[in-house]
Formats: structure tokens, sequence, C-alpha cells
């Protein structure tokens, strides 16, 4: 918890600043919030990042609270293996588009309890959710789609990329807070972070921030040299190595032997 | 000290891999081979994409080569022209074997079949090592053994497009070099490796080259394989990670060294032996891998 310091002054603030607000519970601003960092650089020591989001809003009982990250879409191959003559072999796939790469949410209770399915539904809060469409050429046999979404949601979670939990902290009736995990391979791109406000299962406020991921230093210049000049970095990955054989043959014959 | 592999896009402790080039390299240093095809599926162990560790490793033995083809050069063991022969047929192959290597890829079957490649030829290679080495350990218990003939004339060598090699002391049909190199030049792209595995038995037993001339001309086709590898993998599938490699080259650079002086204290035999038994124990591994059930029978991977 190494975010408390930062966590007192706000909680005194707040304690100065909300009294007045409690007694309006519907009125348009219940809430406040902000992140301890905007910006996160995957440079080449990146293992990943921990972020603290933290607020107050003005509870009462049957309020909750649901934090949503999501991160930018892409497309997802999903393969199913089989036993082919002893060994188990990809047969079938299914590539997906708009699949968020990156999709955290977490709440005061669980969402089941919170919001009755439609209004969940409509919000798309909860991995379950989650549109799952297939790309154009793609397809698979409609009797085992359920299988194939409880595959995606089991290895986004796997990854550490999809991830759903009641871990929303709230101290005092007022104070929020809650970790986001970053893991080491999330893409680089614009993050959305919604913080929803519900009361008796009724949405009644959000406010939104965002996270920027972006790829810089040594491992980000070589990946966009690689995909972006791909004939030059071809051309350079050939002279690196014969240059760097020459040296190590260099190097062996002068230091190493006698 | 964990490093992002921007290619692979994997955090990895960098010690691990260095630690990694130095052991392939010692390996390489006391038994005189190449390394790749332990150094592939030991990346793929470590979680390297199949793909990434195919490619890469294409770029670390051409620098790995470079250096080993210098001191060969210097003591006049290389064939170029049978050197340039193999390479022309190692060019057509490894440009074929990208082509299928792309294909393979965009099916999502390149995982599959970079594996079932190394466990056919691991497996062949680790037991021929094997029986060789418990057959030399028993020959030099009996003295008095005799050797056989080396270079035998049959069918293949009366086929058309003769050439004269001189340095090899050959006059064979350029077809059988050609169709050696372009073999090698497909596994060399399919498999990340630089075939000297393959490519020295066949100059010994299928050409009928002299052993002094196998080593020093083997490196040399297989610099410019590796480097057409490289650079069609580079542009093609993007699979090429050079800081992995430059990590590997630098730990087995000095593994090498080690290597080399401790192979001239063990027994050639007993050394062959114990080779045979880590690719045999690597091919098993691999063989686990697509055997054993898995514990998801999805698996998904991120497009973008």
């Amino acid at each position: 918890m190494r975010m408390r310091p930062t966590l007192l002054p706000l909680a005194l603030l707040a304690m100065l600043c909300l009294p007045s607000a409690v007694p309006s519970i519907y009125a348009q601003q219940t809430l406040v919030a902000d992140l301890d960092k905007r910006q996160v650089s995957i440079t080449t020591d990146f293992t990943g990042a921990d972020l603290l989001l933290f607020g107050a809003h003005a509870q009462s009982a049957d309020s909750d609270l649901v934090i949503l990250v999501e991160g930018p879409t892409s497309q997802v191959a999903i393969r199913r293996k089989e036993r082919v003559g002893g060994i188990w072999v990809n047969t079938e796939t299914a590539t997906l588009v708009d699949v968020p790469s990156f999709y955290q949410i977490s709440s005061t209770r669980p969402l089941a309890v919170l919001a009755d399915r439609d209004t969940l539904a409509e919000l798309r809060l909860g991995m379950a959710q989650l549109p799952f469409r297939l790309a154009a050429h793609s397809a698979i046999s409609e009797g085992h789609i359920n299988d194939w979404r409880a595959a995606l949601i089991r290895n986004m979670e796997a990854k550490g990329l999809w991830n759903e939990d009641a871990n929303v902290n709230v101290r005092e009736n007022v104070l929020f807070h809650s970790n986001i995990r970053l893991p080491a391979n999330v893409l680089p791109g614009e993050y959305g972070v919604r913080i929803l406000h519900f009361h008796e299962g009724v949405l009644v406020d959000e406010t939104k921030s965002r996270i920027s991921v972006a790829k810089s230093g040594l491992s980000a210049d070589i990946y966009s040299f690689a995909h972006q000049n791909s004939v030059f970095y071809g051309i350079f990955a050939v002279v690196f190595a014969v240059a760097a054989g020459w040296l190590a043959a260099w190097v062996s014959v002068r230091f190493f032997r006698r | 000290m964990y490093v992002y592999l921007p290619i692979a896009e994997i955090s990895v402790n960098i010690l691990v891999i260095f630690g990694l080039g130095g052991m392939v390299g010692m390996l390489s240093g006391i038994f005189g081979v190449g390394g790749g095809f332990l150094m592939t599926p030991l990346l793929i162990f470590l979680g390297v994409p199949a793909a990434v560790a195919v490619g890469t490793e294409a770029n670390q033995i051409l620098a790995a080569s470079v250096s080993g083809v210098i001191a060969h050069w210097r003591r006049g063991n290389v064939d170029f022209k049978m050197g340039a022969v193999l390479l022309a047929g190692g060019l057509v192959g490894s440009t074929l074997g990208v082509e299928i290597f792309a294909a393979l890829r965009a099916l999502g079957q390149i995982d599959l079949v970079v594996r079932l490649s190394f466990i056919v030829f691991l497996g062949i290679i680790g037991l021929l090592m094997f029986i060789e080495s418990i057959i030399a350990i028993r020959r030099a218990r009996m003295p008095g053994a005799r050797r056989g003939r080396l270079h035998k004339h049959n069918w293949l060598h009366g086929l058309p497009l003769k050439m004269r090699f001189r340095k090899s002391k050959l006059y064979i049909s350029s077809i059988l070099p050609f169709t050696v190199g372009m073999l090698v030049g497909i596994l060399a792209a399919l498999m990340g490796v630089g075939g000297g595995f393959i490519m020295v038995p066949a100059m010994i037993y299928v050409l009928g080259m002299p052993t002094s001339v196998v080593v020093g001309t083997s490196l040399f086709q297989i610099i410019f394989v590796t480097a057409n590898v490289t650079f069609l993998q580079s542009v093609q599938t993007q699979t090429v990670d050079v800081l992995l490699a430059g990590v590997l080259l630098i730990g087995g650079v000095i593994g090498a060294q080690i290597g080399t002086r401790m192979g001239a204290h063990i027994k050639g035999e007993h050394l062959r032996g114990l080779l045979a038994l880590i690719v045999l124990a690597v091919c098993s591994k691999l063989v686990a891998d697509v055997v054993i059930t898995p514990q998801d029978m999805f698996s998904v991977e991120i497009l973008r």
C-alpha cells in the first residue's frame, strides 16, 4: 500500500467538501475520482504497471461503484485443438473482431447482485456482456458458441488481460480506491476508464478518465523498425549478425587464445 | 534483470537468455556443432513463440557461422566451388521454406509443424549418435578393429551435369550438391537451424567429400543461407528479434570458448554419448508437449 500517504490528505479534503453534497444524492455531481498516473510507458525493462484509482463519492446504503478499464480493441483468433493420430492439432479457428485487448471491471459488490441483467447488458458491464462478433470470413458451429465464448474469457483471464472482481474498497462510506494491474503484455493505445455510481441498481452518475499506454525506448524502436521498414530491418539484421560474428572471432583470437 | 523482447513480445530475465546462449555455446564448443537444433526448442520452452524462435535463431546462427568460417578460411578448408553449388540450392530451398513458413503461420499451424520437425530430426539424430557412440566405445576396447571405406560409388554418381571440384577431389553431378543444399535450405527456414547436422553427414557419405573441407564448406553455405532466411523472415513474417539474437550471441561466444577448452579434456566417445542424451531429452520434452492432453483445448491469440 504505497499510496496511503496520498490518500490521507484526500480524505481530509473529502471530509471538508462532502457533507454539503450528502443530502442531495441525486444531484449532478456525486463522484470525484483520479488516477495516480495517466501515462504508462512500455520501456525495455517493462514488467507491467500498477495504477491506483482513487476518489470520493456520496455513498449511502444501496449505493454501489463500478470501475471499468477498457483497452484498445483488436482481432483475436481462438483455436480449438483435437487429437489427430495421437497428437493435439489446432483443427478449428474462430476470428473475432472488436475484442477489447484489456478489460478490467471492479465493483463494490458482484455485478450480478448490483444491477439486473438488462442494465448490465446495456452498459456493457461484465465479461459475459462483451460482444462476440465473428470476422466476415470466420464461422463456427453454432451449437458450440458458448464453449468458444467461455474459452475466450478463460484465456484472456489467464493472460492477465481480462478480470472481473468485487475489490473496490470504500472507507468511511466516502473514499474509495481500486488497483489497476496492467500486465507486461498490454497493447499500447488509449485505455478508457469509467467510474459508475449505482443507487438501488440504477445508474445515477458516471465519470470518465483515460490512461495512455505507449511504447518507448529501445524495444519500441526495434518493434516499429521491424514492422514499418521491414526491408531495411532485414538488411540491418544481416549486417548486425555478420559484424557481431566477425567481432566475436576477433575477440576470441585476440583475448582467449595464447 | 527483466527485458521486454520487442519481437517475441514477452518479458524475460536477461540472465536466463544469456545463460542459455552460454550453455548452448559451450555445447557447440565441446562438440563442434552449431547448436541451432538445441537453441530453437529451448527458446520455445522458455515461452518465446515458435515462429520468433525460428526467425531469431537464423539470425544468431549467421553470426556464429561468420566467426566460425574465418578460422577455416585461413586454413584453406573451404571448397568455394562446391560451396557455391550447395549455396545455389540453399537459396532456392530457403526462399521456398520461408514461403511455406508464412503460409503455415497464417493457418495457425506453424507451432505444431516446428515442433514435429524437431521431434523427427532430433529423434533420428539423437538415436544415431547414441548408437554410434556405444559402438565407438566398444570398438575402443577391442584393438585391431578396422574402419570401413568412407567413399563408395553408387548410382547417384552417374547423374548428368557433372562438375569437377578440385579442392574436394571429386568429379560428380552438380545435381547432388544442389539437392543437398536445397533440402538444408528448407530446414533452415522452417526450423531456424544452420542444418550442419544434416549437411555434414550428407557431404561425407552422399557426396564423398574429404572430411577436412567439409566443415569449412558447410559453414560457407550456412552463412549465405541464414542471411537469406534472416532477410526474408524479416520482410515476410517479422519474426527476427535482434535484441534476443544479440544477447544469445554474447553468451554463445563466451560459452564456446569455455566449451572448446573442456572438449580437449573429455573422451570423444563419451562426449558424443552425452550430447546424444541431451538431444534425446529435448526431443522427449517436445513429444510430451504435443501428446499430453492440454489443460485447455482452446488457445487465444491476439492478432491486432
